[in-house]
């Protein structure tokens, strides 16, 4: 069988995002542009205003002591034109990419193989990809800019695009909802579209590189007793009103699993084991879809209008919502810009899906005391066959971060101190200097003193613990505040970002953007309609037990400690 | 065909009412009868964001959903033939993937029946599959006399 489809569409695709790029690059959409990105095109005018100045006032000044004019510094470049630059890059990259496969599969007929089988997925990538350009270029400004210009203009007192969560996440699964539901994926497109699961779990991967040791510690300890608590809590729940409910115990056992761990993987997972029917198949997955849906639009602005953060609301949505899927996408929803949120919400995603084969087991199990005619499951089988091999990829990028490989070793996020890399331009200058020796009788211990006197002579900072003693110095009273500035100069230049991981962070942001417009387009209406009977209610029962409970337990427990 | 009784079935209990229907008729008027099996097209979505399973726990539930499928479709087929032949009546099964309505649509264009028979639709709050034929649409193309065989089972015994 051929499984690439002869069609024009990956070409085409690939021309529009080519010309995009072309006309970012001529400049020919910066009103477009700056109508999206009102801010940044603000600054980057008034940056022109004042070179424009400066070089004016250079050429005056020249002119004055009779010189020749001085040639005009090069402007630096704006965030506005970071903008630009990062959609023409990706533009050229992959409307390129796309435009050239497109011509290859018009030019040449596919034969069936391993290159038919691999190019056959690439329209579909194409076109989630396009959808997410449209969103995260397009649509996420400009629903920001309609959500502030409301508020400014005292129509709202509240800025709804950021209560309602419009950005990028939450548009883009809308879209693949809408796609998949009103207009129907189109053929060539539909191999693609399923590889938004290897995309969602490389992105899963690559977040390990964003993790403290500690961090993952801590976390991992809260979503242990957490998902301890919550998964083993509902399982028995459902296990005990099915049986009050009358259910019938492979109904039961897929609803277990699925309301009780991480919702459709998990009913996917015990179906077979517990011999579920067909049509009790279709409730479970059907009762889990609609509640994930609901909770990650809702969960969001709750988390907002609660004044949560990063770490109650992760803790929270990946505790509370049935299906993981769903969670990824409420943590984003709710911290689109920065990925804190979606970090905390992920090691609860993966602690679920470890608890997952242990309740598998459990509730084979259950199922061979309870029925007869049951057959006997070979446990160990299971607990390989259903272990997600993928958290193998995450631990092993934790660990080659952590190891340095990326980032000198001691990084976080990315971020690390470095003396030996401080610039010429960073280190402190005579009138900082001046200022920290008048600090010098502040100092309260011989510490403080020699990490004061190090800075003076060094010009720069030598350790982090001269950085840590330093900042407390800096909060004493009686400290002028060109001290103050000094300290906080010597902090920045000796802090450095490391580039990859930089790179990583926005590939995990792009990565997650394409697994939900993805993931949207696997949730059709048809199958949210078989949401139904029995399972409903038990469904719907211990769902919004989970959520409230999850949330109680977090407002009075969690902290914002990471 | 000399004659025909398109019966569209697709697993749910009103089916059941119109399959008795349907035999009726065609036993009364001597046709064969087509037997139209569709496999609802919403199990496509069924393990749609199932994304966090790794590639054999997918394969396994594939597996299992389409042989319980096949299983409960070969066996409501089987049934039927035997029915038919107990009344001595020519039987044609078609099995489709698909949407109903759109299946039912191109197997009465295949096979030109001289009747459609279909079940009733299911009395709110009995439980069952949501895949419903879209009767208006149905309507408006089809070329032989439709027979809806109500009322539902349910609804018969709650009146």
């Amino acid at each position: 069988m051929v499984y690439t489809t002869r069609s024009p569409a990956l070409l085409v695709i690939g021309l529009i995002i080519l010309l995009w790029g072309w006309m970012n690059q001529s400049g020919n959409v910066d009103g477009l542009q700056g109508y999206l990105h009102p801010g940044a095109i603000k600054a980057h005018q008034s940056a022109l205003d004042k070179h424009a100045a400066d070089t004016r006032a250079a050429a005056e000044k020249a002119k004055a002591e009779g010189k020749a004019a001085p040639a005009a510094a090069p402007v630096k470049s704006s965030s506005f034109d970071h903008i630009k630059a990062g959609q023409v890059e990706f533009s050229y990259f992959f409307g390129g990419l796309f435009a050239v496969i497109g011509l290859l599969v018009l030019a040449v007929p596919m034969k069936q193989g391993s290159l038919d089988y691999y190019l056959s997925v690439i329209p579909g990538i194409a076109f989630i990809l396009s959808i997410a350009f449209v969103v995260r270029w397009g649509l996420d400004p400009m629903f920001a800019n309609w959500g502030k210009a409301v508020q400014d203009a005292k129509i709202l007192s509240w800025n709804f695009a950021t209560i309602f969560n419009l950005n990028y996440v939450v548009l883009g699964i809308v879209i693949g909802i809408v796609v998949v539901n009103v207009f129907k994926i189109p053929a060539w497109a539909a191999n693609g579209v399923r590889t938004e699961r290897f995309f969602l779990k490389t992105g899963v991967i690559l977040l390990g590189t964003l993790y403290s040791a500690a961090e993952l510690a801590q976390l991992g300890a809260l979503s242990v007793v957490m998902i301890g608590i919550f998964v083993l809590g509902s399982a028995w729940l459902v296990l005990i009103m099915g049986k009050r409910m009358d259910a019938g115990y492979s109904m039961t056992g897929v609803l277990a699993a699925g309301v009780g761990v991480c919702g459709v993987s998990a009913a996917v997972a015990a179906a077979p084991v517990v011999n579920a029917r067909a049509v009790e198949i279709a409730y479970t997955i059907g009762t889990i879809l609609i509640w994930g849906v609901l909770c990650m639009f809702a969960f969001p602005t709750i988390g907002h209008l609660l004044g949560m953060g990063p770490v109650q609301f992760g803790a929270w949505a990946g505790t509370g919502i049935l299906n993981s899927a769903q969670v990824a996408g409420a943590a984003l929803a709710f911290d689109p810009n920065s990925i804190q949120t979606l970090k905390v919400a992920e090691i609860f995603n993966i602690t679920r899906v470890l608890f997952l084969p242990i309740i598998v087991v459990w509730l084979a199990a259950w199922y061979v005391k309870h029925v007869e005619t049951a057959q006997k499951v070979d446990l160990m089988q299971v607990l390989v066959g259903k272990f997600p091999l993928f958290v193998l990829g995450f631990i092993l990028m934790f660990a080659l971060s952590s190891a340095g490989v990326f980032a000198p070793a001691g990084h976080y996020q990315g971020k690390y101190f470095s003396s030996a890399e401080v610039k010429a331009e960073g280190l402190l200058k005579e009138k900082d200097t001046k200022a920290l020796e008048a600090v010098l009788p502040k100092a309260k211990t011989s510490a403080e003193r020699k990490a004061l006197e190090d800075l003076v002579a060094q010009k720069k900072l030598i350790s982090r613990e001269q950085d840590s003693t330093l900042k407390e110095v800096a909060k004493y009273e009686g400290v002028s505040k060109e001290a103050k500035d000094a300290i906080s100069a010597a902090n920045r230049a000796a802090w450095h970002d490391s580039k990859i991981i930089a790179g990583y962070r926005n590939w995990i942001a792009w990565l997650f953007s394409f697994g939900l417009i993805g993931l949207g387009m696997q949730i059709t209406k048809s199958a949210l309609m078989q949401a139904g009977g029995k399972p409903l209610v038990i469904g719907s029962v211990v769902g919004i037990l989970k959520a409230v409970g999850s949330l109680i337990v977090v407002l009075m427990f969690v902290r914002e400690f990471v | 065909m000399p004659g025909a009784v398109l019966l569209a079935h697709h697993g749910t209990p009103g089916a059941g009412r119109a399959a008795q229907l349907a035999l009726e008729t065609a036993a009364e008027r001597g046709t064969a009868l087509v037997h139209l099996l569709v496999v609802p097209d919403f199990w496509g979505g069924m393990q749609g964001d199932d994304w966090l399973n790794n590639a054999s726990t997918r394969d396994v539930f594939a597996r299992y959903l389409e042989g319980m499928l096949e299983r409960e479709a070969r066996e409501q087929l089987a049934a039927m033939e035997a029915d038919c032949l107990a009344r001595s009546l020519a039987y044609t099964p078609i099995l489709r993937y698909g949407d109903p309505t759109d299946c039912l649509i191109e197997a009465a264009a295949r096979t030109r029946p001289d009747w459609v028979v279909i079940g009733a639709p299911r009395p709110k709050g009995v439980p069952g599959y949501r895949s419903r034929i879209d009767v208006a649409k149905l309507l408006r193309v089809l070329g032989a006399p439709l027979i809806v065989a109500a009322p539902h089972p349910a609804a018969a015994a709650r009146a």
